[in-house]
């Protein structure tokens, strides 16, 4: 016979799970809603026994014991039907009558997610709130020193450089030896980083592009969007909003036929390719893109067959080097658009990102580098590289600004910083306080995907669900009752609305300073920090 | 007051600011001029040079008027903080922050003013005959228990002209403007919440944000003119009036309200996407050469193929465990259906198309690994208890046989197996002999079970019913291996289910002095069997048990039994041997057995007067034929028990040891083969997979139910795993009212989804008692 419930090692009980759903019996109408609306299945209808005593006030009487049912919402406690905490039948239920509560200890369930010997993966970024970004503050508030601008009234050209700008003699000295002087973009500083065609939704990828056209052709904002590693679908490659895309080239070369097959076709450049070595969310590992969300038109974009698993390598199978992976890929890579599109490499946070660094100057075609930190957010990792690997970005990018200085190049490599801006909703905030740590623009991604479509993940480890497809919010999912959840005008909307805010923010931010022309990368004396430590690593001000 | 005074202190004094070769600090000129004001003096004339905020804050002479002409030439905020009393008038022009802050006084200026002219003005009027500086009518209020404050310019404004102008009324003329192109300056009302601003000339933009044109009215047009002649009488330059007295000229803005500013003058992102991004990609945007799946928006609960989910009536898919454990496959939860349906009759018949022994083995002799298996024990209930079924299935009455067909098979062994697969294919219209060694049909059954299990009435009624359905019995009658090879031709098939009747015996010394436990059993049972006080029984399993039970009826007081591994007995024999307080030592090795008892290897010597072997029994082989394979003592059969003779088949404890009911089961499995090869079928006897007990909801039944009272009581209690209950819950159940039971043919019906209302919740799979209903992913769009 069975036991009535089998104590397995990885038997749990709902204290044991990260979420608790808490249901109420009296606000519940049994609509079905909310577990229509899970994603992963966690909650069903249960049936309960209740059974009633009714012991009467005179003990020689017969107590009435009598058993009755009713119907509830029951939370599942298998691992493999775990409530990840996206409170969608919170979103759902007509009657507040049900939430998902996260759990008030350390949870059980981590040491029962490896089942069959299968480490966890998932998506979001390092579970670990705060960080070093959201504490710098800007101390240089000018009054009545420098002349102090009003970020309502004065115009600002909060524009940034992307490619390489050599000294005038050099250029001249470049034009007459080639023909030709290192192409630069004068963009947006706030750039949306790579999220491919694929880990994206199909409405999530062209609310994105949608928006980016619109605050260029609208608003003229030159915003920049990258294409992640995923290909890039034909029509965009061959209109004329292709000068708002970067398009990446990563170690899976996804989509990179189709694009080579529309350079002819081509109405204009892009703005940038970005050669992707490494991503701050998974440093030394690559993408994982699951056999699940290959459908047929990931597949047609990507240039696969439909299904199959489509990991890229942590490497680029064929560079063995810095040297030859930084000149080969770039090389290569201007020659296609004819010298006229710049071309940088993008690396994870890493305590070797100096030694990439140190080849870029000596290369004058590197466009600039871009550093992904440990707060980086992916479609899917393996857990214990989201969590436990990477560099964080606040002394990478100051690392690296400072070399630029000690060589005197800080105003020719411009340096992009990614990984966690605005983790915490503070995003101009983040986004400032790197650039004034040296940093010409940054990537963001979940920022995005939070902002402009409602991404539920957060660091507590809420949903995170985005490698198994099925986002609650279809941004992350290759099924059409998933994504078309997502209305991709209405994300396009909310992008413009996010870039429009920040704008002002950034322009708050930057005004005091007495900056409206240019941005105050590397302006590190309008930085301070409580931490004597971090204000010495970072060469900032130490201020309490 | 005199009337002579009073002429005196309107008569202008004049104070020179310079004085002694120097020129006089703004502090003191402002002394002077307060003390005398003072002092009573209404006018003045001032010969500025350079002082600051001349003609300001003289609130000291209260209502009374004070005039402060100006000559030379004055410093910053001329009439700075003016109080209503005050009239102020320069003779050239001003510096910058002319009546800034004023709060009442008029102010003239007869020449150009700097920047910053009438910054934060609340009150007054600021009347200038040139052109003014930047930031001019900035920050101005209107105090709603004043009247606006007026600015008038002659010529043109400088750049940001009126940020954050919160009120007032300015009027630019135009007239010989600094710059001819643009009276209004560069970007002049950022931030402008309030006010109006009349002006004549071109302007080259504005904050469109803050501020709109608006029409010019007939009481603005009329509030213009009327005051454009007083003003320029104040700046004596009356003659102008008629240029500038065409309507067509003017234009008005006013500020935009703080409504009107929420309203955005952006495009819609409806309109981009349809007239910019599909007009550059084409329809269907950026992927609508790829793919035509609809991308239109959807909400989170939908239904029809949009459903996640899709619930599936998966009526009789699986098999109930009773059904699915019981190797003679017995549906059982059907049994209890027709139960339930009051069709008892039916349910007692409906067993004997799998058995021969529905009373005998169901009744009384098998474990009932259905209730063993019953879904009603993972929650801790009582097994529905179907013993009461199988004892009532003495009565039950056998379907008219059919004719018999010329397919003969032939069955070597009357036993439980041997009936077994008789009695199928006898009862699928086949000819079937069975060829028994001993004087009775029934093997075990009849031979060697105590009779303490099992009333001997009940074996004897069931005998009778099979001996009618099987035509050709012939007893005592051994055969040998020549004896096959002539059946094999004079049978389509032959099935050999002979059972193990040899004992294994101990390899000890003294063995010859132990019984077997078969011999002691047949024995027992025809009561010929003796036994002394002391009894050791070498083998604890089931048999032994029996031996025990058989030993103590037949007057042993102490028995032993003996094993060398933990017992395997169980269920009622073991009960029994229990209850009659055999003693089970183990693990133990026999070392010998003597005349008075046995021996262990530990040396320990137990007395008996009987000692009994029951470590099992082997087939006797001897006459299989060699086409027939045989593996260490048993014969090798495939899964559905045909033996490497593809003629010859094998059941029962020939092929392994095992209950009754699995000899009754490998004998339905070979007539099925049997059937199927005679229709020139491949043989397939398949058998449902067991229901996920998980799906079955015990939550309905009472968990203090621990015995049951009748077959209707044990109905009622089933939970009908896998097996629709007809409940109707699930109709209820479903908030969507999606589920509705449709009547088919034969009384029978089905449940079904209207795929329109169902939102795929999966309340159905979760409330239905029977596990009917699942939840499925809903097929992929792709």
């Amino acid at each position: 016979m069975e036991p009535e419930r089998p104590i397995a090692p990885s038997t749990l009980s709902v204290k044991d799970l990260p979420w608790q759903i808490l249901w109420d019996l009296e606000k519940c109408t049994l609509c079905g809603k909310c577990t229509a609306v899970c994603p992963v299945n966690a909650i069903e209808l249960g049936v309960f026994r209740k059974r009633i005593l009714e012991p009467p006030a005179e003990i020689t009487l017969e107590t009435a014991t009598a058993f009755k049912s009713y119907y509830g919402i029951r939370q599942k406690t298998d691992p493999a039907y775990r409530c990840v905490g996206c409170a969608m039948c919170t979103m759902v239920c007509p009657n507040d009558a049900i939430v998902p509560c996260r759990t008030d200890e350390s949870d059980k369930l981590k040491f029962h997610v490896d089942q069959g010997g299968q480490p966890r993966r998932r998506g979001g970024r390092r579970n670990m709130p705060g960080g070093v970004l959201d504490r710098l503050k800007f101390i240089r508030i000018s009054m009545l020193t420098d002349p102090a601008l009003d970020a309502g009234r004065h115009e600002f050209e909060l524009r940034t450089l992307l490619g390489r700008v050599l000294p005038p003699e050099e250029n001249l000295k470049f034009l007459r030896i080639n023909g030709w002087i290192p192409p630069v973009r004068e963009i947006y500083p706030l750039i949306i980083g790579a999220m491919s065609f694929g880990a994206l939704s199909p409405t999530m990828w062209e609310g994105l592009q949608m928006g980016v056209a619109y605050l260029n052709e609208e608003l003229k904002m030159p915003v920049r969007i990258c294409t992640g590693e995923g290909g890039c679908p034909p029509r965009l490659l061959r209109s004329r909003f292709l000068k708002y895309v970067i398009l990446q080239i990563a170690s899976g070369y996804f989509g990179w036929d189709e694009i080579i097959h529309a350079i002819p076709e081509m109405k204009e450049d892009p703005c940038a390719i970005e050669i992707k070595y490494g991503q701050g969310a998974k440093p030394g590992d690559g993408g994982l893109l699951m056999w699940y969300k290959v459908n047929k038109l990931i597949a047609a974009i990507r240039g696969v067959p439909t299904g199959v698993n489509l990991p890229s390598p942590p490497t680029h199978q064929t560079k063995y080097s810095i040297e030859e992976s930084v000149a080969k890929m770039i090389q290569s890579m201007y020659m296609a658009w004819g010298f006229r599109v710049p071309v940088y490499p993008k690396i994870s946070g890493t305590s070797t990102a100096l030694a990439v660094l140190n080849n870029l100057t000596r290369n004058p075609y590197a466009a600039g580098l871009a550093i992904d930190g440990e707060d980086g957010g992916t479609g899917a990792a393996y857990n214990v590289s989201m969590n436990h690997m990477g560099h964080p970005i606040a002394s990478n990018i100051r690392d690296s600004y400072l070399t630029l200085v000690q060589v005197g190049m800080q105003n020719q490599l411009p340096l992009l910083a990614g990984g966690g801006i605005g983790k915490n909703g503070n995003l101009a905030a983040n986004a400032a306080a790197l650039i004034m740590l040296g940093a010409s623009g940054v990537q963001i991604g979940k920022y995005v995907m939070q902002a402009a479509a409602g991404c539920l993940g957060s660091e507590s480890d809420r949903c995170n669900i985005c490698n198994i497809g099925l986002c609650p919010k279809g941004i992350t999912s290759q099924d059409p009752r998933l994504y078309r959840r997502l209305d991709a005008e209405q994300v396009a909307q909310r992008l413009v609305d996010l870039y429009l805010s920040f704008d002002t923010e950034l322009k708050k931010i930057v005004a005091p300073l007495g900056r409206s022309t240019s941005l105050p990368i590397g302006m590190s004396d309008a930085l301070g920090i409580d931490d004597p430590n971090i204000a010495e690593r970072l060469k900032i001000k130490y201020v309490v | 007051m005199d009337n002579q005074q009073a002429d005196k202190n309107k008569t202008p004094r004049v104070i020179s600011g310079h004085f002694g070769g120097k020129r006089v600090e703004s502090r003191v000129l402002e002394e002077q001029i307060q003390d005398a004001v003072s002092q009573g003096q209404r006018s003045f004339e001032i010969q500025a040079y350079g002082q600051h905020g001349i003609g300001g804050r003289l609130w000291c002479a209260g209502a009374e008027p004070v005039q402060v002409k100006i000559s030379g030439h004055p410093g910053q905020r001329v009439g700075s903080m003016g109080f209503p009393n005050t009239w102020v008038e320069v003779l050239g022009p001003a510096s910058d922050d002319v009546g800034w802050l004023n709060a009442g006084a008029e102010v003239v200026i007869h020449g150009n003013a700097g920047n910053g002219c009438a910054n934060a003005m609340a009150q007054g009027r600021v009347s200038i005959a040139g052109n003014i500086g930047a930031r001019g009518m900035t920050m101005t209020k209107h105090n709603p228990r004043f009247a606006p404050p007026e600015l008038w310019v002659l010529g043109s404004a400088g750049d940001y002209f009126g940020e954050f102008m919160a009120g007032g009324i300015a009027v630019v003329c135009g007239h010989e403007a600094q710059n001819p192109e643009n009276v209004l300056g560069y970007r002049p009302f950022v931030g402008m919440v309030g006010g109006k601003v009349f002006f004549r000339g071109p302007q080259t933009g504005y904050s469109q944000a803050d501020a709109k044109l608006i029409p010019i009215g007939d009481a603005d047009w009329d509030w213009l003119t009327e005051n454009l002649k007083a003003f320029l009488q104040r700046i004596d330059r009356s003659q102008l009036l008629k240029g500038f007295c065409d309507k067509a000229q003017w234009q008005l803005l006013a500020a935009r309200s703080a409504q009107e500013k929420v309203s955005s003058p952006m495009r819609s992102m409806t309109s981009f996407q349809s007239d910019v991004w599909e007009k550059e990609l084409g329809r269907g945007g950026l992927i609508g050469d790829l793919t035509r799946l609809d991308r239109t928006p959807i909400p989170l609960i939908t239904n029809s193929f949009l459903r996640r989910f899709v619930p599936v009536w998966e009526n009789r898919k699986y098999a109930a465990p009773c059904e699915a454990t019981c190797p003679t496959g017995i549906p059982v939860q059907e049994r209890w259906r027709l139960i339930r349906e009051g069709r008892v009759d039916e349910a007692v018949d409906l067993a004997l198309g799998y058995t021969p022994f529905p009373a005998s083995v169901c009744g009384y002799l098998c474990p009932n690994l259905c209730m063993q298996s019953c879904t009603r024990q993972i929650s801790a209930l009582a097994p529905v208890d179907v013993t009461q079924l199988g004892q009532a299935s003495l009565q039950a009455k056998l379907p008219d046989l059919p004719p018999e067909s010329d397919k003969k098979i032939a069955i070597i062994g009357g036993g439980p197996a041997g009936i077994s697969v008789a009695w199928q294919l006898r009862q699928a219209g086949h000819s079937v002999t069975i060829y028994e060694v001993a004087k009775r049909l029934g093997g075990k059954i009849t031979r060697q079970i105590p009779e303490s299990r099992i009333p001997k009435e009940v074996i004897t009624e069931e005998m009778r019913r099979i001996e009618k359905v099987i035509p050709r019995i012939n007893l005592q009658q051994p055969l040998g291996a020549d004896d096959i090879t002539r059946l094999k031709e004079d049978f389509d098939y032959v099935v050999i289910a002979t059972g193990a009747q040899k004992p294994r015996r101990l390899p000890i010394p003294g063995n010859q002095r132990a019984v077997t436990a078969s011999d002691f059993l047949e024995s027992a049972k025809a009561d010929k069997a003796k036994v002394g006080k002391h009894v050791v029984i070498i083998g604890a399993g089931n048999v032994g048990c029996d031996a025990a039970a058989e030993a103590h009826r037949l007057g042993a007081r102490k028995i032993t039994l003996l094993d060398i591994q933990e017992p395997l007995s169980f269920g009622k024999e073991r009960q029994a041997a229990e209850a009659v307080g055999a003693e089970f030592k183990w693990p133990v090795a026999t070392q010998k057995i003597t005349t008075t008892g046995v021996k262990l290897t530990s040396g320990e010597e137990l007395p008996a007067d009987t000692v009994i072997v029951s470590i099992g029994d082997v087939p006797d082989l001897d006459f299989i034929p060699a086409s027939v394979r045989t593996e260490k003592d048993f014969v090798k059969v495939n899964e559905n028990y045909q033996t490497s003779d593809m003629q010859i088949f094998a059941i029962g404890d020939v092929v392994r040891p095992g209950l009754l009911t699995e000899a009754i089961g490998s004998g339905r499995i070979v007539a099925r083969t049997i059937c199927d090869m005679i229709e020139g079928k491949r043989p397939a006897f398949v058998r449902r997979d067991m229901i996920d007990r998980q799906r079955v909801t015990l939550e309905y039944f009472d968990p203090r139910i621990t015995e049951f009272a009748d077959l209707d009581h044990c109905g009622s209690q089933c939970s009908s795993c896998g097996a629709c209950r007809d409940c109707g819950i699930c109709v209820a159940v479903c908030p969507q009212a999606a589920i509705s039971r449709k009547a088919l043919e034969n009384n029978s019906y089905e449940y079904v989804v209207d795929e329109n209302l169902c939102i795929g919740c999966g309340f159905c799979a979760g409330a239905c008692p029977c596990g009917v209903w699942d939840l499925v992913e809903n097929t992929p769009i792709e």
